[in-house]
């Protein structure tokens, strides 16, 4: 007869008490700390921080530019000309619907006499400005009071800058154009900077009266008349600004003006800041990936340091997944540490910003708690400490319990369970996901993530290869050697580990130093050989055999380039609207606001027709128009196509007959769209010219050259001074600068990446430490000399420092050679000088950190390890 | 009265502590004792009687708080690290209970070692030898990890006795070991230091392989309880 027990144990836990089990079991197992988990924490926090930091700080600029709309518009809405000023109807359009206020800005040259000339970016107000925010200048004043004509001269608000520039000071006075205006303040802040955009020269500030008195605006002048509506208070709402939009539209269909609300009052720039926010995000996804191998290594060492605790657990009956349950619990608890480090530290990144420099900022900048942007940081962290954990945690699953005892030695070589490479895969797929659904472009987000794998898998296989062939190759007689070379292929060898950390660290800094030196080349060593020197905007029509003879005068032998220049809005493409047309992210920007336009009767110097056929000289039947073909292209547009453009506020229909291909990168005049001549003929205009200078003697100083320019600069403004000379050295140093921010801000992303794949390194190194501390040990008790211990490990670091750094080089080189030739569509620069010290650094970081934890283990006695080994 | 130039060992006062603080444990509190030239000696005593310890003194792996080292006529006291290092690799032997062996080494690179840090040019084929002579000739490349404790400790006594060491020294060698690899190991231990004419000195529990030494010394709480000779030495 068979017994029944009294009090039969329950089933194996399933479900939810499964899960409860576990979350106690974790807990209580955590209870006892968390030694062992600095580096994993830290790799977390920091990868975590870089993607909230990037996301808080990005929405702090974007509260800031939604909150100042108004202020940066100047209005609750503006209304943008350019050529023309707007017609009594169109202006009577506007003031039915609130207050009008309006600004002109153009180039112009500011005459100083004998102190020189010098580029400036006129700003023309009426009475009315600022009509919202306010004007500092230094000394203070109304506005008003600063420009009014006083003594037979207007008053100027000058950017310190020209001051400089010129030796001027205020009180001075300067010619723009015929008008003698003297310099009464200098401005420190105007608050519409944004929205009227960033030009190459210092700003001016006039009154309209004293720019009508310059004789600047000619038929064809470059400047554009922006009008600025200020709602009455009782109709402020936003429906009552969309009520007044469409009302204004139906008014003046035909103004062809450029429209811009409060709520979106700098799009050019609030995209470039989703695209840049985004080039951040992706860099600090870069940081968090790279501290995923920290985490993986970190998780590997936690069930190594477990193993006996999983036996006991299995031995009392714990089945394999209740084992794996609990311990990814505590690895989530933990990474849950890590995570809120980072989040903490990422939120106060913007309130840190905003005290440190909140001052000197150009920018409105509203520093945010953005709760969601630091869920989705969260997010990040948690998919990747799943996605690097899973794996390791899983392997635990199926070790039999005297296999735990067994040789610490031997790796764990056998596959996890299906279910946590399908788990894994599921994590995986989730922060593909995240990483798509939140950016701004997903195609770069997918070809980033692409590479990104690409790079893992790359660098596994670097590793895998370098151990197979250390332990292939023929076994040296030197001791030290021969150890070196063991302890590359050995069982947990550190070979994947440093690999991976040092390969992602130098592939991404040679990356980023090759960008940079294509960069930096293409916009100024490439430019002496084939660049024009200056660009001359404004040339009256009536002046040009004048100013041909001044430039020969001036630079003879020089190589001038004029032609005629107008500026010009598309209104519609194959009868739709600009603003309905579907058009890629990349070239929407052609669509929005005015772009200069010309015609030739001959193909332009630089081009070459791709499709279709350029124009008889003396076409007259039909408006014709040449595209650049990749804008076209990008466009979905082709040779018959109907293109509608409003130039000087009249719209001109012309059929696309020829796309052509161009060489934007020698700077010649060149133009996305070139009419035939019979579309403008009779239409006033100006011409726009470049001087490419006889190439300078070899030895010539470039102070020399400067001054040069300055008397050219100086002449010009005397006898044309309706005519804008913008010095192209000068205008490329202005897009430097901005260029030199910009990747300030990209140095500080990827410094954070190349903090993590330290982290990663010092902490596979610490956990070698305990493999290392054996070997040296041993061979102290055997006779070798610390400086023949060094050595050994001198050697293995050295060697593994080496074959990652030649392969981050060759990733990176590969990377920047993607970047540079298919995204910025530049000209490569195959310099390695950058990448190189990149590349020594990384086998000096690695013998660094190898042999700095070396040289602490030598320092001690060995009795005391050999009898706790 | 023993002459000092067939002393192989001398010990005289010598006191060492371990641990920092309030952890710090005096271990050897005075300890004085000579061995001689080809002498087989057995330490023995409880755990925590510092016999171990005493041992690694021997071997230059721990210095003493004060108190004479000399071993083979050299006063270890006077050596840096390094040449401390390069002393052992010529002059003594050391078999751990725990084997030690370089995981990543073959057991005829983990014998040749010692051979190669002193320079040895035949390292490599005096090794093979040192095998076959503890009976391993057909585990030359055999690692670590793919022979059995038995056999590890074997490729251990090769690689002490490789370099024909003055004095060889053996804490608890078959500790780790069933009883007739212990046997085995022990037999191997004697017949190697009757035949290079070593020294022995070996740290152990088991009194039936103390018994096998010409003496016998028992330490209890850091200091000689007693010497017992062999029977018939």
């Amino acid at each position: 007869m068979h017994g029944t027990l009294k009090n039969p144990l329950p089933s194996a836990p399933e479900g939810r008490r499964s899960s409860f089990l576990a979350l106690r079991l974790a807990i209580r197992d955590l209870s006892g700390g968390i030694r062992g988990f600095g580096v994993f924490i830290a790799c977390l926090a920091l990868g975590v921080m870089a993607i909230a930091a990037v996301a808080s700080t990005s929405r702090g600029l974007s509260e800031g530019l939604s909150r100042e709309g108004r202020r940066i518009l100047g209005g609750d809405a503006s209304f943008t000309l350019t050529h023309r000023e707007a017609t009594p109807a169109e202006r009577a359009a506007l003031e039915r619907q609130g207050k009008v206020s309006s600004i002109a800005t153009l180039r112009g040259m500011a005459n100083a006499g004998d102190k020189g000339a010098g580029l400036v970016e006129i700003k023309a107000v009426d009475g009315d400005y600022p009509s919202v925010g306010s004007l500092t200048t230094e000394p203070s004043g109304a506005t008003s009071g600063f420009l009014a004509l006083k003594d037979g001269q207007f008053g100027a608000i000058v950017d310190p800058v020209l001051l400089a520039r010129l030796g001027l000071s205020v009180g001075e006075s300067i010619l723009i154009g015929q008008a003698r205006v003297e310099l009464r303040a200098a401005l420190v802040s105007e608050p519409d900077k944004i929205a009227t955009g960033v030009g190459f020269g210092p700003r001016l500030i006039l009154s309209q009266d004293a720019l009508r008195a310059s004789e600047l605006i000619q038929p064809g002048s470059l400047v554009r008349w922006g009008y600025r509506l200020t709602l009455p208070d009782n109709a402020n709402a936003d429906a009552a600004l969309t009520t007044t939009l469409a009302a204004i539209a139906r008014e003046a269909p035909e103004a062809g003006w450029e429209v811009r609300s409060r709520d979106n009052a700098a799009p050019q720039f609030q995209r470039n800041l989703e695209r840049f926010t985004q080039f951040l995000t992706l860099v600090g996804l870069t940081a968090l990936l790279v501290g995923g191998v920290g985490v993986a290594n970190g998780v590997r060492r936690f069930v190594e340091a477990k193993r006996i605790d999983f036996a006991t657990l299995k031995a009392v009956g714990a089945p394999g997944s209740l084992v794996v349950a609990i311990h990814m619990t505590e690895v989530m608890l933990v990474a849950a540490i890590g995570i809120g480090i980072g989040l903490l530290l990422g939120a106060a990144m913007p309130y840190l910003l905003a005290w440190s420099l909140g001052a000197v900022l150009p920018l409105p900048f509203e520093p945010t708690l953005a709760l969601d942007e630091l869920a989705i940081a969260a997010l990040y962290g948690f998919l990747t400490a799943l996605v690097f954990s899973i794996l390791p945690l899983g392997r635990a699953h199926d070790v039999p319990v005297s296999a735990l005892f067994r040789d610490k030695i031997e790796p764990d070589l056998r596959r996890p369970r299906a279910i946590y490479i399908v788990l894994f895969l599921a994590a995986l797929a989730g922060l593909v996901a995240v990483a798509m659904l939140f950016s701004y472009n997903r195609q770069i987000a997918l070809l980033y993530i692409g590479v990104m794998g690409a790079v893992f898998v790359l660098l596994r296989m670097v590793a895998a290869g370098l151990m197979r062939l250390a332990a292939a190759l023929p076994r040296p007689n030197n001791p030290a050697a021969r150890l070196a070379l063991a302890n590359v292929h050995r069982p947990g060898a550190l070979t994947p580990a440093l690999v991976l950390s040092l390969g992602l660290g130098v592939a991404l800094l040679s990356a980023l130093a090759f960008i940079n030196t294509s960069l930096t080349r293409q916009l100024t060593q490439n430019l002496p050989d084939k660049a024009p020197s200056f660009f001359f905007l404004d040339i009256p029509n009536t002046e040009t055999a004048r100013f041909d003879a001044f430039i020969e005068r001036e630079r003879p032998g020089a190589k001038t380039e004029r032609v005629p220049m107008m500026r010009g809005r598309i209104v519609s493409l194959k009868g739709i609207r600009a603003e309905d047309w579907k058009a890629p992210e990349q070239f929407g920007w052609i669509l929005e606001g005015d772009r200069g336009i010309t015609y030739a009767a001959k193909l332009p110097e630089g081009s070459v027709i791709a499709s279709g056929q350029w124009w008889a000289p003396d076409h007259r039947d039909g408006n014709l128009v040449s595209f650049d073909r990749e804008i076209a292209q990008g466009l979905g547009l082709t040779v018959g196509d109907e293109v509608v453009v409003n130039v000087l506020g009249r719209n001109i229909s012309a059929r696309i007959a020829n796309l052509r291909t161009i060489e934007w990168r020698n700077l010649g005049i060149n133009f996305v769209m070139v009419f035939s001549p019979n579309t403008f003929a009779g239409a006033p205009h100006t011409q726009l010219a470049t001087l490419t200078p006889v190439p300078m003697a070899a030895g010539a100083a470039p102070t020399s050259e400067r001054r040069e320019d300055g008397l050219l600069l100086r002449n010009l403004a005397r006898e044309f001074p309706a005519v804008t000379a913008v010095r192209v050295k000068d205008a490329l140093e202005a897009v430097n600068g901005v260029v030199a921010q910009l990747a300030l801000a990209i140095r500080g992303a990827s410094g954070l990446a190349i903090a993590s794949s330290l982290l990663v390194l010092a902490g596979a190194l610490a956990a070698g430490q305990r493999a290392r501390l054996y070997d040296a040990m041993i061979l102290k008790t055997l006779g070798a000399t610390r400086a023949r211990i060094i050595g050994a490990y001198a050697l293995e670091y050295a060697g593994i420092g080496l074959a990652a750094a030649v392969f981050g080089l060759v990733a990176g080189a590969l990377a920047g050679w993607i970047v540079v030739t298919r995204v910025m569509k530049m000209a490569f620069v195959a310099d390695p000088t950058g990448a190189l010290l990149v590349a020594f650094g990384a086998v000096f970081v690695s013998l660094l950190f190898g042999l700095a934890g070396t040289l602490r283990i030598l320092s001690q006695k060995p009795a005391s390890h050999l009898r706790s080994l | 009265m023993t002459d000092v130039s067939d002393l192989a060992v001398e010990l005289k006062d010598v006191e060492l502590s371990l641990g920092r603080a309030a952890a710090r444990v005096h271990i050897l509190k005075g300890v004085s004792l000579d061995v001689l030239e080809g002498e087989a000696v057995g330490l023995v005593g409880p755990s925590g009687s510092g016999k171990s310890t005493l041992l690694m003194a021997m071997a230059g792996l721990e210095r003493p708080d004060s108190g004479l080292v000399r071993v083979a006529g050299t006063d270890l006291g006077q050596l840096n690290e390094d040449q401390l290092a390069l002393f052992r690799g010529r002059r003594i032997g050391i078999v751990f209970q725990s084997f030690h062996l370089v995981p990543t080494m073959t057991a005829r690179e983990n014998v040749a070692l010692p051979l190669e840090l002193a320079g040895a040019a035949d390292a490599l084929t005096r090794a093979e030898a040192e095998l076959r002579n503890v009976g391993l000739g057909d585990r030359l490349h055999h690692y670590p990890s793919q022979l059995s404790g038995g056999e590890q400790q074997r490729v251990a006594v090769a690689r002490a006795v490789a370099p024909n060491p003055a004095i060889l020294v053996a804490d608890e060698p078959t500790g780790n070991l069933d009883e007739s690899n212990g046997t085995a190991i022990v037999d191997l231990l004697f017949a190697l230091k009757r035949e290079r004419g070593a020294t022995l000195v070996l740290v152990t529990h088991d009194l039936a392989l103390a018994a096998k030494c010409d003496r016998t010394i028992r330490l209890r709480s850091g200091r000689i309880e007693s010497e017992t000779l062999k029977t018939g030495a």
